[in-house]
């Protein structure tokens, strides 16, 4: 599903030339639920960006289900992203202006993914089954930080997509609301989904299969 | 509706305050754009459709006298489809006790049936009955009379006669009497026989049947008839083509429109500055907005649509809000224009053009200026746009002018932290300062343009030591008018002057004006060399306006010029400076003596009092003086009544500046309205961090004043700097295209001191709600924001 060889990137900064990546080589099956931990600033967030198409290497190849998308211009990555991958950031990053349900419909109006009547019910669908359905017609500002991160979830979901990223998508959530959020992705790798979290908590063990560790750019485990 | 539109739409409500005002200053521009272009369809179709239904002469030739036979004879030719003839007498009229006016008399033969350049009675008798006049509804504030009144007429060769007043007319191809200060009377054979005249007419007006609008085709038929004329023993003195089709004033209004249209897009353009301010604030603002977008699956094209689609919606809520003020606007600009040439505006109807043309750049405007900030705004990489903090993306520090900045204050005040401030964001403060300093450089324009006209017009009757001209209609003695002078009370010194045409071939012809060698009554400007001196016999002095005309004429030149039907040798001593002034050269008056010994034309008089009653006691008691002696004046002008006419047109340029500067003004203070909104926004952060060091809500309010006043006093500097080289270039196109002559330039120092005040107060109250804003917001609020 996803495999990345060599990966290496380095970010010009003022105070010189940072290493975030060194020579990544990584392999993940479909339907693997995989934690990528670290420290703050160990290279996780960079690696979920490499797989995202967020960001590209300075060198090595990134392939996700047989596609080596780090070829891809900008707009095709963005077009190829809203098909294929999910989403999730720690902030939530909901659009402020749009409700919750339009939120989710968001991703299915730049993919034209599904019909346009189709759309809310899917939306309303997806915000029942992170269990934040009667909220579907609320703006972020008026929800709490699970709600955000479940509309969040469900957002990433929108296309159905094969793959999902979650950058430390616990980290600004109480430990109760983020034992919910980590079975919801649990419950999409159950199911098939592929889902890469990037996160520096150790309690992460109990919903993955596999545990990668990464520590100053370099996989260490 | 979809998802990224729905976006669109409540971003901009939950900016609603700042998007009205961006609306605003858009719908100004556009509002001033259609005002203009709509008064151009109104106007050009409206002055030609009235001129043209009055049927106007294709050609008018002077001849000694026309009767009924040669008209059938001219008629014949089957090139000419109508053959009408006129007179026009010059004479004074007055309406009271004193103060003869000049006067421009029409006679008609058969106002039953004028077919060319018709006249359109508005009141009163039509036609005017033996012993009756009708006069232009214009003139009738210069005649100071109203129908029913009687008026008294004489002209140069017949005896005062009382006329009625009987009713009045529009004639729609004379320019307006109050600018001209001239009364124009319309009578019939018998009246002007009444007013001692011979009755005869000897101006031929006639229209071409086909391709009217073909000035060639004219010519050839106009030279046909006066070959015709001529050989029936009428030889034609003189021809007269006016600009097929056009109104005589046609051009003075296309140049004015012209000025005008220039700034209504000059207005579209400021506006459209604001909407690179606000969308180039906005896309900073949500960058990491645009990063989501993109990382869930949006395209660049798709991310930019919604910003698009924002600016699409200023450009449709501009043109809503513009249209009715355009056509209200453009009403106001015709009826003013239709005061001032005098003539009817039967519809106000917009052309459908106007309004697509309306549409078009109203909508496309601000979507040209968002092109711009979108590109820029969508172009960020996912990565860098999902790290953005929201605040501060400015680095300031960074070059040496920051540090300069940081060097020139001192220890921390509000007006230390304004003055950096206000550099963080160069972009938009360069834009904000366009559209103030352009304010302010309109404002002062105005000014020094009134300025400088009221200078010129200053030298130019400085130049003339005379207050009063009077003209015969013939040549007398001087010892006749020199008695009638000696027996007025009030003259301090009298000249004799005569006027004749001069002309280097037979069509370049101009005035010459023969005037005593030591002449105190006048006293030019020399642009080069000298004036005429004791001692000249063979010497001339040209104008500006001959210089102009005849580029050949040089001073030290020798030339021959043909007065009457003799030629002279002629050197050109000097050119003088006169503004507004036709063609003229100077010359001896004793080279016209020796033709006419004694004899004078024309008469320049100082007076002892120059004021308005005291020069109508002169004028009355000369007049009869100049009647005992059987003298007849054709007219006369005081100083101060030529003054008033050139006041008159000049006005009309002051007051359409001083209305731009306060639509740019407008759209500059709005500019600034939203620039602080904006700064105040994109720091509020900042703010909440100062509030939470102990910074209160007064000293986070004085910040923002303070940054406001700032952007207000620099753009002033700019516009001060810049006031007087663009002040000069302004009046001297415009007045130059109006009046063919240049501008006496001078600094008006008030302006500046104005518009401080100007600046300073629209800064205050620009920031005023933004500062209020910040220094409301709570620290948590503000720490929060992002």
């Amino acid at each position: 599903m996803i495999s990345l060889h060599q990966v290496s990137k380095k970010y010009e900064t003022p105070a010189g030339v940072f290493s975030a990546l060194t020579n990544v080589d990584l392999y993940i099956s479909g339907g693997e639920f995989v934690g990528v931990v670290g420290k703050s600033g160990s290279g996780k967030s960079t690696l979920l960006n490499m797989i995202a198409g967020i960001d590209r290497p300075s060198s090595g190849a990134v392939t996700v289900a047989g596609t080596a998308i780090h070829e891809f211009a900008e707009n095709k990555l963005a077009a190829w992203r809203g098909r294929n991958v999910g989403f999730v950031f720690q902030f939530f990053q909901l659009l402020p202006t749009l409700t919750a349900a339009e939120n989710v419909i968001l991703p299915m109006d730049f993919g034209k993914s599904f019909p346009l009547r189709e759309r809310r019910k899917r939306a309303e669908a997806l915000l029942e089954r992170v269990g934040v359905g009667r909220h579907a017609d609320k703006l972020p500002a008026t929800l709490s930080g699970g709600e955000q991160q479940r509309v969040a979830i469900a957002r990433a979901l929108a296309n159905e997509p094969p793959l999902v990223l979650a950058d430390e998508p616990t980290g600004n959530l109480d430990s109760i609301t983020a034992a919910g959020i980590l079975d919801l992705f649990r419950g999409m790798a159950t199911q098939g989904t592929t889902v890469v979290i990037a996160t520096h908590e150790a309690d992460i063990a109990r919903v993955i299969d596999r545990r990668v560790e990464i520590s100053d750019g370099i996989i260490v485990k | 509706m979809t998802t990224p539109w729905r976006k669109a739409i409540r971003d901009f409500w939950t900016e609603r305050a700042r998007t009205v005002l961006v609306v605003l200053a858009i719908a100004l521009g556009i509002s001033a754009f259609a005002s203009v272009l709509a008064a151009y369809a109104i106007l050009t179709r409206e002055l030609d459709r009235g001129y043209l239904e009055t049927n106007p002469a294709s050609a008018v030739l002077w001849v000694q006298r026309i009767d009924d036979e040669l008209i059938a004879q001219i008629l014949q030719n089957r090139e000419v489809s109508d053959a009408e003839p006129r007179r026009t007498v010059t004479g004074q009229i007055k309406a009271g006790p004193v103060q003869w006016r000049n006067l421009t008399l029409f006679v008609v033969k058969d106002y039953g049936d004028i077919r060319v350049s018709k006249l359109v009675p508005e009141e009163g008798a039509w036609p005017p009955a033996t012993g009756e006049i009708l006069i232009e509804r214009d003139a009738f504030q210069v005649a100071k009379a109203k129908i029913g009144d009687k008026v008294t007429v004489k002209t140069a060769h017949g005896k005062e006669q009382q006329l009625l007043v009987s009713g009045r007319v529009h004639d729609v191809g004379q320019a307006q009497a109050r600018m001209e200060n001239i009364v124009y009377g319309y009578i019939n054979l018998a009246t002007l026989v009444q007013l001692g005249e011979q009755p005869y007419l000897d101006q031929l007006n006639i229209r071409v049947r086909n391709n009217r609008f073909d000035e060639k085709h004219i010519e050839r038929v106009a030279g046909e008839v006066k070959t015709l004329l001529e050989s029936r023993g009428y030889p034609v003195t003189y021809i007269n083509i006016p600009r097929p089709g056009k109104h005589p004033h046609s051009d003075l209004t296309g140049i004015l429109l012209l000025a005008m249209s220039s700034f209504g897009l000059f207005v579209l353009l400021l506006s459209g500055i604001l909407v690179v301010n606000l969308l180039s604030a906005l896309m900073a603002s949500q960058v990491r907005q645009i990063g989501v977008m993109k990382a869930i699956g949006g395209t660049r094209w798709q991310i930019a649509r919604i910003y698009f689609g924002q600016a699409l919606f200023l450009g449709i809520a501009a043109v809503v809000v513009s249209i009715p003020l355009g056509v209200i606007g453009s009403r106001a600009l015709c009826d003013y224009m239709a005061m001032f040439l005098n003539f009817d505006i039967n519809s106000y109807a917009v052309p459908v053009w106007v309004y697509l043309l309306v549409v078009i750049v109203g909508i496309a405007s601000p979507l040209i200026a968002a092109a711009y900030p979108i590109r820029r705004g969508t172009a960020v990489p996912v990565r860098v746009a999902l790290t953005d903090f929201g605040l501060s993306r400015t680095t300031f520090g960074a070059n040496a002018f920051d540090r300069l900045l940081v060097r020139l204050g001192g220890s921390f005040s509000p007006l230390v932290f304004a003055v950096r401030n206000i550099f963080r964001r160069r972009a938009r403060l360069v834009l904000t300062l366009l559209t103030l300093s352009a304010g302010g450089l309109f404002f002062m324009a105005a000014l020094n343009v009134r300025a400088s006209i009221i200078n010129t017009l200053d030298r130019m009757f400085g130049a003339r030591k005379f207050d009063l001209a009077v003209t015969f209609s013939d040549p007398y003695e001087w010892s006749r008018i020199q008695r009638a002078i000696n027996n007025t009370q009030g003259i301090t010194n009298a000249e004799g002057w005569f006027f004749t045409e001069g002309a280097l071939t037979p069509d370049r012809e101009f005035t010459v004006a023969a005037l005593p060698v030591d002449t105190k009554l006048l006293d030019l400007e020399m642009l080069d060399g000298r004036f005429l001196r004791p001692g000249d016999t063979n010497a001339l002095v040209i104008n500006n306006a001959l210089a102009a005309r005849v580029p050949a004429l040089r001073v030290g030149e020798t030339i021959t010029l043909r007065i009457g039907s003799a030629e002279s040798s002629w050197r050109i001593v000097g050119l003088a400076k006169e503004a507004y002034s036709p063609a003229i050269a100077y010359i001896p008056l004793d080279f016209i003596q020796k033709q006419e010994p004694g004899m004078t034309n024309s008469l320049r008089l100082a007076l002892a009092r120059n004021d308005f009653d005291s020069i109508s006691i002169v004028k009355e008691s000369l007049d009869r003086n100049l009647e005992r002696e059987g003298v007849r004046a054709r007219g006369s002008s005081s100083q101060a009544e030529t003054r008033f006419g050139f006041d008159q047109h000049m006005l009309m340029i002051y007051i359409f500046l001083v209305v731009m500067s306060a639509i740019v003004g407008s759209v500059g203070a709005l500019g600034l309205m939203t620039t602080m909104s904006l700064n105040v926004l994109e720091r509020r952060r900042e703010m909440g961090v100062l509030r939470a060091i102990g910074a209160t809500p007064r000293v986070v309010w004085l910040m923002v004043i303070s940054e406001g006043l700032m952007i207000g006093i620099l753009s002033w500097t700019i516009a001060a700097l810049l006031a007087w080289p663009v002040s000069k270039v302004v009046g001297d196109a415009l007045v130059g295209a109006m009046l063919r002559g240049g501008l006496d330039f001078v600094f008006e120092p008030k302006g500046l001191l104005i518009w401080l005040v100007v600046s300073i107060s629209v800064s205050a109250a620009g920031s005023f709600l933004p500062a209020w804003k910040a220094s409301q917001t709570t620290v948590r609020e503000a720490l929060a924001y992002e």
